[in-house]
């Protein structure tokens, strides 16, 4: 069985029923019971004076942009993790480019510019430079709540 | 007539989903029992047989809760946002269900061959599933949806609180989990979870031991994303009566119940998948990491093996429970932010480092290095504990301050 996509969608349609099923029978076997006191938003019997939706403080906003910056870097982190220890990752990419390099006849000793080295270093720059944004985001503030 | 591979996936998936909900409905008695133990009070024991006087523990109290929730009225808020509001719990419930789609909870069962599904039958929903981490990363991940659309519809100005809370708090949680599974991911070379597991079977030694600041990170970050104290800020009955949750009721409220206690399986589950080894035991005592056929009885010894672990970590998740108050909103955003990422950032380097140094070294170093990254791993993470415990990043002082005039500091930020 190599297609994982139909195993996924059977179990979400199974979810997906099961929680709508469930709320089905729950409104045919509730009983209905309506006053004006249920009706008004539970504030803990005060009276509410104003709609809920109102500003909220924008650390929540700048919380949710630094998530995005950091958690999108960390997804380019995840195909470079697996192909650094798999034998098809990136040792066999360099050896194909060193081949490459020979086939071309570029001459004894050289190479296109490509080594694990490389790799390692590029991906090292990365992280730095996601570090560098934490501490800009530390620096500005960003983090501090009072 | 339907290919059995259909057959067998429909079977498995009707497991999988009855399993969960019943194992969700009874570790809600488990937890009330564990919560009586520490507080030296019975708990619920009364509930038992129907009809007869047999009490079994209060094995029925589940069933008892369910008749209860589903004869309740369904009701829904004339105030709400109604499409929203139906939607909060069934998408929250869907997303904490099928993530489980691609964890594995035992290894392989030997099946005759005569039933058409080759000789064995992988106790996953969909076996073999090459990005099956970053498929549990991401549903995972769409909690939040059900969190904020649930604030949001309520118009409640306890449940706005809440949604927003735990929405920053879900969010920023997540960095230091996806951190903690990279080091994973560096050291078993693959996100498939049945992989990790027999890389940590071929290793030798669990992640837990060969990384264990990838594990204070991912562990706390799991802590914090199954919404459990001391991280269950979102919820905080004494101080915003359930937060997200407030204005619901009756199945609604079930729904959001259930998906709480499968966000807290489904992270004992990655705990034990990503650093304890799965169905392993030490000494070789559950067979090679790639055998080819395992007798039926080893298939359903790892079984057991793996839900025995996976329940000895929910006990810890109710222990810790009782054993600790909640954090400050102040502290806990800080110690997302300025401890676990940091932590985090320098696991997964120093991690990096020590990898790349083996695939320097020509046949990977042997048994000596390895024992050697072993030492340098704890070396980093007693090095990262001193730090933190120096710098104190959760201090704050928030006393008000008398010689600031404080709406001057407002206005400035």
């Amino acid at each position: 069985m190599e297609s994982h996509l139909l195993p996924i969608l059977i179990f979400m349609g199974g979810a997906a029923a099961l929680a709508v099923g469930l709320l089905v029978v729950g409104g045919l076997l509730g009983p209905r019971r309506n006053s004006a006191a249920k009706e008004m938003p539970y504030e803990s019997g005060m009276d509410p004076i104003h709609d809920a939706r109102r500003r909220f403080d924008v650390r929540f906003h700048l919380v949710a942009i630094a998530f995005l910056i950091f958690d999108v870097e960390l997804l380019f982190l995840y195909p470079w993790a697996v192909a650094s220890r798999q034998a098809e990752g990136i040792d066999a990419a360099v050896g194909d480019a060193q081949r490459m390099s020979a086939a071309v006849g570029l001459g004894d000793g050289f190479q296109i510019g490509f080594s694990r080295g490389l790799v390692f270093v590029e991906v090292m720059v990365f992280i730095g430079l996601l570090t560098v944004g934490l501490i800009y985001a530390w620096r500005k503030g960003v983090l501090q709540w009072r | 007539m339907p290919s059995p591979e259909i057959i067998l996936t429909i079977v498995k998936v009707a497991l999988m989903i009855g399993g969960l909900m019943t194992a969700a409905a009874y570790f809600v008695l488990l937890e009330r029992r564990v919560a009586a133990w520490t507080q030296d009070r019975i708990g619920p024991n009364r509930v038992g047989m129907p009809l007869t006087n047999w009490r079994l523990w209060g094995l029925g109290q589940p069933l008892a809760d369910g008749v209860k929730f589903i004869t309740k009225e369904e009701y829904t808020p004339a105030h709400v946002d109604k499409p929203l509001f139906i939607l909060a719990p069934i998408s929250i419930l869907v997303a904490a269900l099928a993530v489980f789609a691609a964890v594995p909870v035992g290894s392989y069962l030997p099946v005759p061959e005569s039933w058409g599904l080759g000789d064995k039958v992988d106790l996953v929903v969909a076996p073999h599933m090459d990005v099956g981490m970053l498929y549990v990363f991401a549903l995972s991940s769409v909690a939040v949806y059900g969190v904020v659309l649930g604030g949001w519809a309520s118009n409640n100005k306890y449940s706005f609180i809440g949604g927003l809370r735990s929405s920053a708090q879900l969010v920023a949680y997540e960095l230091p989990l996806g951190l903690g599974i990279l080091g994973v991911v560096l050291a078993a070379g693959s996100l498939d979870l049945e992989e990790i597991i027999r890389a940590q079977v071929r290793d030798g030694v669990w992640y837990a031991f060969a990384q264990p600041l990838g594990f204070i990170v991912f562990g706390v970050a799991a802590f914090a994303e199954a919404g459990r104290l001391p991280f269950d800020l979102p919820e905080c009955e004494q101080e915003l009566v359930g937060g997200y949750h407030t204005e619901y009721s009756s199945l609604k409220l079930l729904l959001f119940l259930v998906a709480e206690f499968l966000h807290m399986i489904l992270a004992s589950f990655l705990i034990v998948i990503l650093f304890f080894g799965g169905w392993s035991l030490p000494f070789g005592l559950t067979g090679a990491a790639d055998a080819e056929q395992l007798s039926l009885a080893m298939g359903i010894f790892r079984l057991l093996v793996m839900s025995g672990k996976v329940f000895l970590v929910i006990v810890f998740f109710m222990l810790a429970r009782w054993s600790w108050p909640r954090f400050r909103y102040d502290q806990l955003m800080a110690l997302a932010l300025k401890v676990m990422l940091p932590l985090g950032i320098l696991n997964l380097v120093s991690l990096a480092v020590f990898y790349e140094l083996r695939a320097n070294i020509t046949g990977g170093g042997g048994w000596g290095y390895e024992m050697l990254q072993l030492l340098a791993c704890w070396v980093v993470c007693g090095a990262a504990w001193l730090a933190v415990a120096y710098a104190r990043p959760l201090v704050a002082d928030n006393r008000p301050r008398r010689d600031i005039n404080s709406y001057r500091i407002d206005s400035q930020v």
